[in-house]
């Protein structure tokens, strides 16, 4: 008896206990279709952002990776299976296979076959390192990048030509000679990491990694790398996340549905 | 919806690299003219998750972060300084500069402009001019009995006057080079300007050290390659479409979010 006495309030604690995830339950489904939306959005504007820079020299594709998340469903007597999966970007990464090399015809253009990167002195000291061989002497002579970023040679040193410097030759391992002679090697290097390589605007990266200089680097002249964006990929990629982005918005305005539809049943029922 | 206004800075970029190669082709057959490249670049990215970043207590490096791009931007347009192929025209006065170098023109206002565009003739003081009528530096002056000129790869300009045998040296043509030709204001009419990015120009006869030699009797063609530029056309125009579409599918993707309910 002393069970019953106290049932009916513990029944309503209990009633309040359960209600609680039973609402959550009902709106886990929008979470999680939400969360497939967010991370379709965003790997949207990575390919709108590949397909932008396809004539964008030595650009290199972005891809989004997703992971599920799970976790604990709330309610014990939960129908279906106890963990819930959500989605979330969990890195993009980079296709870092080369590019195509196009002949330009301008002596300061260079391009990296294969493994490697240019170093230049970012403007706070720190070395930028890009695979953009686009570089131009500015008014002093010196070799820097479209930006303006000095270009450093193994030694550590920035290149200056002299005013009559015509016959400028750029040799397969980056070593720039005139008619006068030897100037230096362009400094090229690798990472353990490519990955982990921060990029920055105007085709720069950044990173805390140690650079390896590379012995043998495969560098041409008068040429430049192009973006390795692929675009019939992308605009098949494209296709697939509007379908899926449609589809998920499908399945929520369905579940808006049973819900409604819930609602109004046990509406009924508690009527009657 | 970021993919909508990067689709928009695509769509604008393919544009400016249209126009540039619509110039190049529209100026295919002007002399001495160097065809322009766009070059471009990626802009800010976003950091969803920095690179670099811990995933745990225990310091484990998230392998690649999400950093999303922002679009794409016109890095620069720069010309192409690559000889073009000389044609000969059998034009005493038409001249061509064969490697590094620039004719010297002075300006009506005084100033000094640049150019690789040789097609010079006399005016009515047989004075060596533009076919805009500017003069050439230094002025050279053709005596009105001569016979016969010929200007040299070293830039000597000798006539034979009427009644003589032997040439007679009138003048000498330098010519101007840049440390940064790339550097030079177009001005128009195949005329370039020295700015703080192209450096000072030093002059120098033709054929000194760094500096190219004069042709007579012929002419630069622009170094416009056709086949080149139509295939960039083609690919910029692909390019482009493709950008219109991202904006399509990411309206595309926003309608289905106002039709809800």
């Amino acid at each position: 008896m002393q069970s019953f006495g106290q049932s009916p309030h513990k029944k309503t604690r209990h009633k309040r206990k359960r209600s609680k995830p039973k609402v959550r339950q009902m709106e886990n489904t929008g979470y999680i279709a939400l969360s497939r939306q967010g991370t379709l959005r965003r790997e949207m504007s990575t390919i709108a952002n590949n397909l932008a820079n396809m004539n964008t020299t030595a650009y290199k594709g972005e891809r989004m990776m997703f992971v599920e998340h799970l976790t604990r469903s709330k309610s014990a007597d939960f129908i279906a299976d106890q963990k819930l999966a959500f989605t979330r970007d969990v890195a993009s990464y980079r296709n870092i296979n080369d590019g195509p090399i196009e002949q330009t015809g301008n002596p300061l253009d260079v391009a990296i076959h294969g493994k490697g990167y240019f170093v230049t002195q970012g403007p706070d000291g720190d070395p930028q390192y890009t695979r953009n061989g686009n570089f131009r002497m500015d008014n002093t002579g010196q070799l820097v990048t479209q930006a303006g970023l000095p270009v450093l040679t193994q030694a550590g040193a920035p290149v200056f030509f002299a005013p009559e410097d015509t016959n400028i030759v750029i040799t397969g391992d980056g070593t720039i000679s005139t008619q006068n002679g030897q100037l230096g090697k362009l400094q090229v290097v690798e990472f353990d990491n490519e990955m982990q390589l921060k990029r920055a605007a105007n085709g720069m990266y950044t990173t805390d990694q140690a650079a390896i200089a590379m012995d043998r680097p495969e560098v041409a002249q008068y040429a430049l790398e192009r973006s390795n964006v692929e675009g019939v990929m992308e605009m098949t990629r494209m296709i697939e996340i509007s379908r899926k982005y449609k589809s998920i918005q499908n399945m929520l305005t369905k579940e808006d549905e049973r819900i409604r539809k819930a609602i109004g049943e046990l509406a009924k029922i508690s009527q009657s | 919806m970021r993919s909508l206004s990067i689709g928009a800075t695509g769509m604008l970029a393919q544009q400016r690299n249209v126009e540039v190669i619509s110039n190049n082709l529209a100026n295919m057959n002007t002399t001495g003219f160097m065809r322009r490249r766009t070059e471009f670049h990626d802009l800010l990215y976003q950091n969803l998750r920095r690179v670099g970043s811990t995933s745990s207590d225990a310091g484990d490096i998230v392998p690649s972060g999400v950093q999303l791009g922002l679009g794409v931007k016109l890095a620069a347009v720069y010309r192409i300084h690559e000889q073009g192929n000389l044609n000969p025209t059998d034009n005493a006065f038409d001249l061509a500069i064969q490697g590094r170098g620039f004719f010297q023109i002075q300006m009506p206002n005084g100033e000094t402009a640049y150019t690789r565009d040789g097609t010079f003739q006399l005016n009515a003081d047989g004075q060596l001019v533009t076919h805009d009528g500017y003069a050439i530096l230094p002025n050279i002056t053709v005596p009105s009995n001569a016979v016969d000129v010929s200007i040299n790869t070293s830039g000597e300009v000798l006539v034979k006057l009427d009644g003589q045998v032997s040439y007679s040296n009138v003048g000498q043509l330098n010519t101007a080079i840049f440390p940064n030709d790339a550097g030079l204001e177009s001005i128009g009419s195949n005329l370039y300007l020295e700015t703080p990015a192209s450096g000072n120009a030093a002059t120098a006869a033709p054929g000194s050290t760094g500096y190219g030699t004069i042709l007579q009797g012929f002419l630069e063609t622009s170094n416009v390659n056709a086949v080149e530029e139509i295939s960039n056309l083609i690919s910029a125009q692909r390019a482009y479409e493709m950008n219109s579409k991202v904006i399509q599918t990411s309206d595309d993707m926003m309608g289905t979010l106002t039709s809800l309910r």
